[in-house]
């Protein structure tokens, strides 16, 4: 904990240009700039965001809603690439954080009349925060380290039970969910569906964007893409990887229910799908898809499931389901690591650290 | 005292149809370290086939029959096609799986449509002990499910197949320099997994009806059953779904169902946390 502390600060300032200027004196410069070549990455995500700032100026408004959608729910998809694709922890049940939220402010909007965005979305992040350091906490911690099966069925298993619970229970309004939530307010001013909330939407989700990029840059993340590759080598480095794994689980479950309180309120309706497995698997084949272990792949995968899906449910609802899980069976056995990785490189993906390693080299002489 | 015998009979066949549903899940997992998400598909085309014979106007017994050899077979090539490649990484099979459950669900679904289909059950009416009533069908779904077991259990300690899926499970390596071919038995291990998953579905659609999610139904109620039985061998997933089926089925008897619901899971999420080897601890049958 104290270490990831430190490795954050110590690589403030970082950007793609520094990291990639400093790949150190050890020799093999030249010919590992020339195997990386250009940097893709940041290419990817500056035309991500270009795309993403324009386009409500050429959609209709129904489909500005429909874009809306897609941003949050790539939010959310964010939220889970962090927990699998770099700590390697299968969390077959972020639903359960998503719709947990999704819930809270749902009852807080209709029972206490509370609709602020300044106390919703900060006690929906909340709700994240608390159930998946509860959840992880019980399934990562303890004396015996959890298997990876053991965490993938139970959070699959909790956000199940969570599900049934909830079309169980008449307050939570059973298996109709809660319907016509209010808007979020500012003031006097309601946050409705449309381009303001489009922006608003996406306006987080750069700002989470950013500061996931920050984290799995810095060591801690170096230390969390270790954790994925090779787990008891990282803790005979002598870290504790149970509790980075708490940690990142935390992290995630905090996304997943800020993504969850702005679903709830664009949709104006909570329902007992949003905890369950259908959503939980949703986000897995997002991420999936679009590429695990790089964070703009989930929001790519997020995007392209989404829009092929609202493209095709028109003329092709049967049979889109079918072709999504051909696609995601071809995705895994013949391309682990997602679309992303058509134009992206290996080395790419895990990141460089050459900042952090400058520092060092300078303050040991 | 009517009453009591009722409940238990339920509980009982519950307990049966749960055990029926594992086996399957519980073999493929102990023997060859694979989750199959598939399993409740499997499941639901062992159903499907039944359906699909008595609409055909054949005797409903027989699909049943064919049932479990129509989806061992289509389990075994799909193993040689697509499981094969997932040994190495249990997630991978996990998502692998999951997508190929995906993939026969909705198709299964494009087939039936949304429809809730009832098939008759073979042995219909009860019987009658006293003043009591019990459903035949139901009696012959416990009497089966302890037929099914006594069966893989004869098939897994005494016979020298059974011997070769052990020696297989217990050292892969070493059994493969004895001469036995290991993917070989993997693939009749995954069949007979997905053959028992197909005789479940069969057995139970007269009681369920059929309908595409039939198998999603059992999915997770059979992993948590695995894990609490303990993963490894054969009698561990059965005692797991044993006591996870008795105790869903008994608790809404004395709590409202909606808590005994979700308690049987936290339960037994708590109970692996704590005994992750299971109920039954260990390698074998």
């Amino acid at each position: 904990m104290g270490a990831a502390k430190q490795a954050l600060r110590a690589t403030l300032g970082e950007g793609p240009e520094v990291s990639m200027a400093d790949d150190g004196p050890d020799g093999a410069l030249p010919a590992r700039q020339a195997a990386t070549g250009l940097k893709v990455l940041p290419i990817v995500e500056g035309l991500v965001l270009i795309v993403a700032l324009i386009l409500p100026l050429f959609l209709q408004d129904y489909l500005t809603v429909f874009a809306t959608r897609v941003v949050i729910l790539a939010l959310f998809a964010l939220s889970f690439d962090l927990v699998w694709g770099y700590a390697g922890i299968m969390s077959f049940g972020q639903a359960l954080f998503f719709g947990a939220a999704g819930y809270g402010v749902a009852l807080m909007a209709r029972d206490l009349n509370i609709t602020s965005i300044l106390l919703v979305l900060p006690a929906g992040t909340l709700i994240g925060l608390t159930s998946s350091l509860l959840l992880g906490g019980f399934l990562l911690l303890g004396r015996h380290p959890s298997s990876v099966i053991f965490v993938a069925l139970g959070t699959l298993t909790g956000s199940y039970a969570a599900d049934r619970l909830a079309r169980g229970w008449y307050y939570l309004g059973g298996q109709n969910g809660i319907p016509s939530i209010p808007p979020m307010s500012l003031g006097s001013y309601d946050l409705t569906e449309g381009p303001v909330y489009y922006y608003f939407a996406l306006g987080i989700l750069a700002i989470v964007y950013l500061l996931c990029r920050f984290l799995v840059r810095s060591q801690f993340g170096l230390a969390l893409a270790g954790l994925r590759e090779n787990e008891q080598r990282i803790a005979f480095f002598g870290y504790k990887t149970q509790h980075l794994k708490a940690i990142v689980f935390a992290v995630g479950g905090t996304i997943a229910g800020l993504a969850g309180s702005l679903y709830a309120f664009h949709e104006g309706f909570v329902w007992p799908n949003m905890l369950g497995v259908v959503i939980s698997t949703q986000v897995v084949l997002y991420v999936l898809f679009g590429g695990s272990g790089t964070l703009i792949g989930a929001v790519i995968g997020a995007v392209i499931i989404e829009g092929v899906s609202f493209w095709l449910s028109d003329n092709y609802r049967e049979i889109w389901p079918i072709i999504l899980g051909v696609l995601l069976l071809l995705v895994i056995l013949f391309r682990p690591l997602g679309l992303i990785s058509f134009v992206l490189g290996e080395r790419e993906r895990v990141g460089s650290f050459g900042a952090a390693r400058k520092e060092k080299r300078n303050a040991a002489p | 005292m009517a009453s009591t015998f009722v409940a238990a009979f339920e509980i009982l066949s519950f307990g049966a149809i749960i055990v029926l549903v594992v086996l399957g899940l519980g073999i493929i997992a102990s023997m060859m370290g694979i989750f199959n998400f598939a399993q409740g598909e499997f499941v639901l085309l062992g159903a499907y086939v039944t359906y699909l014979a008595f609409s055909r106007g054949a005797p409903i017994w027989a699909g049943m029959l064919a049932a479990p050899f129509i989806v061992g077979a289509f389990g075994f090539v799909l193993e040689a096609l697509i499981i094969r490649r997932f040994y190495a990484a249990p997630i991978v099979a996990m998502l692998g799986t999951y997508a190929l459950g995906l993939i026969i669900r909705e198709s299964v679904r494009g087939l039936i449509g949304g429809f809730y289909l009832t098939v008759p059950e073979p042995i219909g009416g009860s019987i009658d002990i006293g003043t009591m009533h019990i459903s035949a069908w139901r009696f012959t779904i416990i009497v089966i499910t302890l037929l099914v077991i006594g069966g893989c259990y004869l098939l897994l300690s005494r016979t020298s197949f059974g011997l070769r899926v052990r020696a297989t499970l217990e050292n892969p390596a070493l059994a493969r320099a004895s001469g036995i071919s290991t993917p070989m038995i993997y693939g009749a291990t995954f069949a007979f997994g997905a053959a028992l998953a197909g005789l479940a579905g069969a057995l139970i659609v007269p009681v369920f009806s059929l309908f595409a999610d039939l198998g999603i139904r059992f999915l997770i109620q059979g992993f948590v059953a695995v894990m609490v039985g303990g993963v490894g061998s054969f009698i561990g997933p059965v005692a797991g779904a044993g006591l996870i089926g008795t105790l869903s089925a008994a608790l809404p008897w004395v709590m409202a169902p909606v808590i005994a619901d979700v308690l049987v899971f936290v339960l037994a999420i708590v109970f692996i946390k704590f005994r992750p080897q299971g109920l039954i601890a260990g390698k074998g049958v």
